[in-house]
């Protein structure tokens, strides 16, 4: 771990991250936080509805609104994530706030895969959905939700251990 | 219907808030901020083992302490602590420091959360306001 640590932190992105001006940090770390914001923004919108509040809105109109925002702010936070995270990558190992934070967003990203490969997911805006369908989508809309705040609490707890 | 998703809605802000209290609890040191750090003034002095990095969320630099252990100084954010006169790598390793703030709230962590750094006649005072 700690082997790797050194590495992402010798890397060259880690050496941009450190040589190219007091303020690179801070930067980065701002457009971590809108990526943050977008994704979750989004999310939040998105899965409440899939929870069940809000259905006269409906939820084809919703994912087209919301999901490009989400991915979009989950490739910006990831992106910026890894600069801030190898600018003193050895500073994190044993931070257990990360052991929580990375394991919140893979469970997350197979929560993505497994909604949008769902039935009731692709067949919405084409027909109405059985109950089932719905419970089913209220399932992994509060298991997205949980997920991301998850992450998103522990990644800001990062800097307070 | 409507009732029911209510109800669902509820139940499941109570578990993710109860997600995140669960994890607030556990944090009572910081980086960021004072609160992880002791009230009490407190001052080391030591030769430099890693000399200033003006990188990451704070500037930091590590002394080999005269009581032994090796302390890990933390500074004000990069700009801050530009502004009070440092500069990447500016003090060679070797050099005698002394370093005045605001010790760890945990007695194994050799940090400190510095507001005045002193090296030989020059004093940079990362914090002004406060020191």
């Amino acid at each position: 771990m700690l082997d790797a640590a050194k590495w992402l932190q010798g890397s060259a992105l880690g050496h941009f991250m450190r040589e190219s001006g007091v303020w690179t940090y801070a930067i980065v770390n701002l457009a971590h936080i809108l990526g943050v914001a977008s994704l979750f923004g989004s999310v939040l919108v998105l899965d409440l509805r899939l929870v069940g509040l809000g259905r006269r809105i409906p939820l084809a109109a919703l994912a087209d609104a919301t999901v490009p925002v989400a991915v979009t702010g989950f490739l910006i936070a990831a992106a910026t994530g890894v600069g801030l995270l190898v600018t003193k990558a050895t500073e994190y190992v044993g931070n257990p706030f990360l052991a929580i934070k990375f394991p919140a967003i893979l469970l997350a990203l197979i929560n993505v895969l497994v909604i949008s490969r769902s039935d009731a997911w692709q067949a919405r805006g084409q027909r109405e959905l059985s109950p089932r369908e719905h419970r089913r989508l209220a399932v992994m809309g509060g298991l997205s939700l949980a997920c991301w705040l998850t992450a998103i609490a522990a990644g800001r707890l990062i800097a307070y251990w | 219907m409507r009732t029911i998703s209510r109800r669902r809605f509820g139940t499941l802000i109570a578990a993710t808030f109860g997600v995140v209290a669960l994890l607030s609890a556990r944090s009572v040191s910081a980086h960021h901020g004072w609160g992880g750090y002791l009230d009490a003034e407190f001052e080391i002095t030591g030769t430099v083992e890693s000399s200033v990095s003006l990188a990451g969320p704070h500037a930091s630099m590590t002394i080999k302490g005269t009581d032994g252990h090796v302390w890990n100084l933390v500074l004000a954010p990069p700009p801050r602590s530009q502004q009070a006169g440092l500069k990447d790598g500016m003090i060679p390793v070797g050099a005698k420091v002394t370093a005045h703030g605001h010790r760890h709230r945990d007695n194994d962590r050799y940090e400190v959360k510095t507001e005045r750094l002193t090296w030989g006649d020059k004093v940079f005072n990362v914090y002004p306001d406060r020191s």
